[in-house]
């Protein structure tokens, strides 16, 4: 179950059956806690940042200890290994993963298993990739031990070599020995291969892309200190690189983890500075973006060619296109934190967007950088892709996009709908899609929910139609976009959207929600009460200090609970 | 504008080449099975083990109703209950079904419980192999069954080493309830399914290559090192739970390689197999369709081996929500199966009237029914060495996790057996449990196929253990031959 923020009042909700908090059991808290209790500014026993000085401590919460990669890791890693120019497609030979609910992102440890059908896909792939390898001369070049004065030097100087790479941490002497054993024992293994040598680069490359060491990545560290357990240089750099690039650590992580000088805060900061400049960060960057803002939901665009004969055929993946240039550039381009993702007017568009947002002058495919009507557009729940997926094919749906700000953006938590919802009528005369959803959604066992915390988050999107175009006039009747939302803890009035996300920008609780799901990211599991000191701690400083999502992903791996293990241990 | 950066997409195509390179090389000719029996198998009746096979559909049936909408007449179940005849079920959806009415067992009334799912599918789709509630009350589309499935428990207890049963799933992986949603290990614990056919086959077979002998050598020497290392992960102090769990199945997963090619397709059934398969995750009905019929090959071929006694086919998400069948009048696409289950053109019941719907349910019942026959065919196809057919040796399940049509109700879930899983089960009939009343039975229903596929209790009784105990477990007897 998600971790949501708690808000003490919206209490009388709960009661009405529409706001439940998190099961406190569940969630690792003690009964009856509730789950902001600890985090709220005013009434937390400290400022939460560790030092020792009587704050509400900042530790971490007990996690699991076996990370199973991910196919997208895996193809990274199995690239980043060898060297290879491209990823090698074989994760197509692995069965998906199963989409378990309460988890928005594709990294949830606790679900991640290896069943018989992906473990006949690795052991097929592995066979592939050793075969790839040791085949083209130049990759094989980047393997081979210079000459020495033994083979047996020359066997263990590669099986320790690659194997610190492929199991992310120096071999110990009995893996090292296993490995040798199956370099030695490799070539009637390989009738096709007449080097020995090569078939025994073979063997091993086949056997250690099997091996649990590489497939999950692995926290071993045991040994408490001052009551947590610090990860070690490896495992910190492990940590990093598949947090912020989706892949194993490079060669500087490596040596920096060889050299011990990944113990300090000062020396990860360091290294995530210079991790987020590369691409892979704006890859995962942009991928996180797609699973937080539902992105995929996008293809399901699909405008009534009644009502929009002039909408392209093709909206979803424009909008999805859309999508991925303006999250790169708000991280990238501009250095923009949560703040310009929520109000920025710049975006990209092709001729067709163009239209839609009635920007001139923008010809052809390309997508090409403009600034929208800042009186009519601020963020991305104003940009087409989010508009339009939460509409019907000829209405704007206020419910769908008011349960997902609610929900994803502000972590309120609503129950699910009950059965036998009766269907929406059709829209009367003169009568606005507001009025009809404002009417069909009165009767009080609807009304717990939707008349305080989806609607008002709906209806300021009413000047939007079902493609996403600006509007004023709806069914003959002026839109009504004015609204009463709940952000953060307080309703806050709003005229339209624009205010709305003016106000979402502005407001801890939303920087807090958004720095929990980076944190359940970065975890790969939900957030539960204990993480609340550090959430709140790096939202408030989101919100003050204006931070770049950069920053914040900077602070979030210097963070004790990124460095460290709890004590204690997952049940 | 900024550039983007990206890692290069890798442009592999799924090829035969990747994993499937020699693996072909016996021909076995279907229909006969002699190639295909497993080296250990029995003589005699005992050729084959019982087993069970799980096809799954969505949304309900078009079964006679009265919606706000108007009346609907009656276009799935049989005309009266008793013996099948081509009388009996002329006009109505398991007609097509004409060819293999003596092999049947339709049963009307089985009820399952209103769970607190919050969500029609979630109930139907999550309790249908379950027979559990939710993890957590409430969750509408984050809802998790609260217990194993059925096709998992069979797997678990009869198949060689334990080996996971055959999940296969074809339509979109997305979706209401996150796509493949109704096989589970455990409460919350929900499986992975095998979506492209060739996967399936490849899992099955396991083998890659030509130089079958060099590659299960090697195998042999880097699963003994696998093993080595789980066994050593897995016995530390500091695992908890769900690591303990996921690296248990790690390692039972691990299989030892055979050189099993006399259970495997030969070029011609290989061919036929990529053939089927390429729209598995497709939103156009015929080509979901067509690749359940690929993953069908892969289950007949399954149980005939003796590679697992169960598979669950599932069809479309939890409410088969984006998938577009075929209008049988005129070929043309209708809305996607969801609307059309709701009457109208959306998914949550607000859209515009869809003219004709029932009768373009009925048409969707239909073009199941046939895929349904296309397994049939095909196990009847395998005629074992005693000249019995592999059809008869265990019981298909099409199964429908909603009633019906908009309501989604959970009550008079559509019931079709086949096969009489080696003389277990009654065939050519249409029977109503309870005399129609309003008992909740299904985990009844459950516990009676599991029994039929050779699932027992301690004492070697039929199981009557599987699902809330909440509710009456004990097989139906009056369903056995």
């Amino acid at each position: 179950m998600a971790f949501e923020r708690w808000l003490p009042t919206l209490a009388l909700l709960t009661a009405a059956g529409c706001y439940t908090s998190v099961n406190a059991d569940e969630a690792g808290g003690t009964a009856g806690e509730t789950v902001g209790d600890g985090g709220d500014a005013d009434t937390s026993d400290g400022d939460g940042d560790g030092d020792g000085d009587g704050d509400a401590a900042e530790l971490p919460s007990p996690s699991p200890r076996y990370y199973r990669l991910t196919h997208e890791q895996w193809e990274n890693t199995v690239q980043d290994l060898f060297e290879l120019s491209a990823p090698t497609g074989h994760s197509e030979l692995f069965r998906a993963d199963p989409q378990v609910a309460g988890f928005i992102f594709d990294n949830d440890a606790t679900s991640l298993e290896i069943d018989e059908a992906l473990w006949t896909g690795y052991r097929i792939a592995a066979g592939l990739v050793a075969e790839q390898v040791t085949d083209d001369p130049d990759l094989l070049a980047k393997l081979m031990p210079p000459e020495g004065p033994s083979e047996a030097e020359r066997i263990e100087t590669f099986v320790r070599s690659f194997g610190a790479k492929a199991y992310r941490r120096p071999l110990d002497d009995q893996e090292v020995a296993t490995l040798t054993e199956l370099f030695v024992a490799a070539p009637p293994y390989y009738s096709g291969v007449s080097d020995s040598f090569v078939a025994g680069v073979r063997h091993v490359i086949e056997a250690t892309l099997q091996s649990p060491f590489f497939l999950y990545r692995i926290e071993r560290s045991e040994t408490i200190v001052d009551e947590l357990v610090p990860l070690d240089d490896y495992e910190v750099a492990a940590r990093l690189s598949y947090f912020l690039w989706n892949t194993m650590p490079d060669a500087e992580l490596f040596d920096a983890a060889a050299a011990s000088q990944l113990h300090t805060a000062a020396a990860v900061e360091a290294q995530a500075q210079r991790m987020i400049a590369d691409p892979r960060a704006g890859d995962m960057v942009v991928r996180f973006h797609q699973q937080l803002l539902e992105a995929e939901k996008f293809e399901t665009i699909s405008p009534s060619p009644n009502f929009f004969p002039d909408a392209p055929a093709d909206l979803g993946e424009l909008a999805a296109q859309e999508h991925e240039h303006f999250i790169r550039d708000i991280v990238y381009g501009g250095g923009g934190g949560l703040a310009e993702l929520l109000t920025s007017s710049e975006t990209f568009v092709n001729d067709d967007l163009a239209d839609i947002y009635g920007v001139p002058g923008v010809n052809g495919d390309e997508f090409t950088f403009v600034e929208l009507d800042p009186s009519q557009r601020k963020g991305v729940f104003t940009q087409v892709g989010f508009l339009a997926a939460n509409s019907t094919s000829v209405d704007p749906d206020p419910i769908h996009r008011g349960v997902f700000l609610a929900k994803r953006m502000s972590c309120l938590q609503i129950a699910a709908p009950p059965d036998g919802i009766p269907p929406l009528p059709p829209l009367e005369p003169d009568q606005t899609n507001r009025e009809r959803v404002a009417a069909h959604t009165s009767a009080d066992q609807c009304a717990t929910c939707h008349a305080t915390l989806i609607n008002p988050y709906g209806f300021p999107f009413e000047s939007y139609d079902a493609i996403g175009a600006w509007r004023t006039i709806d069914n003959g009747q002026p839109v009504d976009t004015t609204a009463s939302p709940f952000v953060g803890e307080q309703a806050v009035a709003v005229a339209g959207a624009l205010e709305l996300v003016e106000a979402m920008a502005a407001s801890e609780a939303i920087h807090e929600c958004y720095t929990m799901h980076w944190a359940e990211y970065a975890a790969g599991r939900n957030a539960v009460p204990d993480d609340w000191v550090m959430i709140q701690r790096l939202g408030e400083a989101s919100l003050a200090q204006q931070q770049s999502i950069q920053e914040l992903l900077v602070a979030l791996t210097t963070a004790p609970a990124f460095l460290n293990r709890a004590a204690e241990e997952l049940p | 504008m900024n550039k983007i950066n990206k890692r290069p997409k890798h442009s592999g195509k799924f090829g035969r080449r990747t994993f499937l390179a020699g693996a072909g090389g016996v021909a076995v000719g279907l229909p006969f099975l002699e190639g295909l029996v497993p080296r250990e198998a029995r003589a005699g009746s005992d050729l084959v083990d019982p087993f069970a096979i799980f096809f799954r559909q969505a949304n309900g049936v078009a079964a006679q109703q009265s919606t706000a909408l108007g009346d609907e007449p009656e276009r799935f179940w049989p005309t009266t209950h008793g013996p099948l005849t081509p009388e009996t079920v002329a006009g109505r959806a398991i007609e097509e079904l004409s060819d293999h009415l003596d092999r049947l067992l339709v049963v009307s009334n089985v009820n399952a419980n209103y769970f607190d799912y919050a969500d029609g599918h979630a109930n139907g789709a999550l309790q249908g192999l379950t027979a559990q509630g939710p993890v957590v009350p409430g969750q509408g589309g984050d809802s998790e069954a609260n217990g194993e499935s059925l096709d998992h428990r069979i797997g678990r207890e009869l198949n060689p080493d334990g080996r996971d049963s055959l999940f296969l799933y074809s339509g979109k992986n997305s979706g209401w309830l996150g796509g493949p949603c109704v096989s589970y290990r455990g409460p919350g614990n929900r499986r992975a399914a095998l979506h492209n056919p060739l996967l399936a086959y490849q899992t099955m077979m396991g083998l890659d290559s030509n130089q079958l002998e060099e590659l299960i050598a090697r195998q042999t020497s880097v699963n003994d090192m696998v093993r080595d290392q789980l066994q050593s992960l897995v016995s530390s102090p500091k695992l908890s739970s769900n690591d303990h769990q996921r690296l248990q199945l790690h390692l039972d997963s691990i299989r030892d390689l055979e050189n099993n090619l006399t259970c495997s397709f030969g070029v011609d059934e290989l061919a036929v197999l990529e053939g089927l398969s390429p729209g598995y995750d497709s939103d156009i009905g015929d080509e979901v369709l067509t690749a359940a019929m690929a993953h069908m090959h892969v289950a007949a071929l399954a149980v005939a081996c003796g590679y697992t006694r169960s598979v669950c086919l599932q069809i479309g998400s939890g409410n088969d929500g984006s998938t577009r069948y075929r209008n049988l009048d005129d070929n043309s696409l209708m809305e996607n199966y969801h609307y059309v289950s709701h009457r109208r053109a959306s998914h949550d019941n607000s859209g515009d009237v869809i003219a004709n719907a029932d009768l373009l349910h009925s048409m969707v019942d239909r073009q199941f029914a046939q895929t349904f026959k296309y397994l049939l065919d095909l196990l009847e196809a395998y005629e074992l060495p005693d000249a019995a057919r592999l059809i008869d040796c265990g019981v298909c399940l099409w199964y429908n996790d909603n009633g019906n049509g908009p309501a989604h109700t959970s009550r008079n879930l559509p019931t079709v057996m086949a096969g009489g899983a080696n003389g277990f089960l009654k065939q050519g009939l249409y029977m109503e449990l309870n005399n129609g009343d309003d008992t909740v039975n299904h985990a009844r229903l459950l516990n009676t196929i599991g029994s039929a596929a050779g699932l027992r209790d301690a004492n070697d009784e039929f199981i009557s253990d599987f699902g809330d105990p909440n509710f009456d477990r004990t097989p139906l007897l009056e369903l056995l031959a």
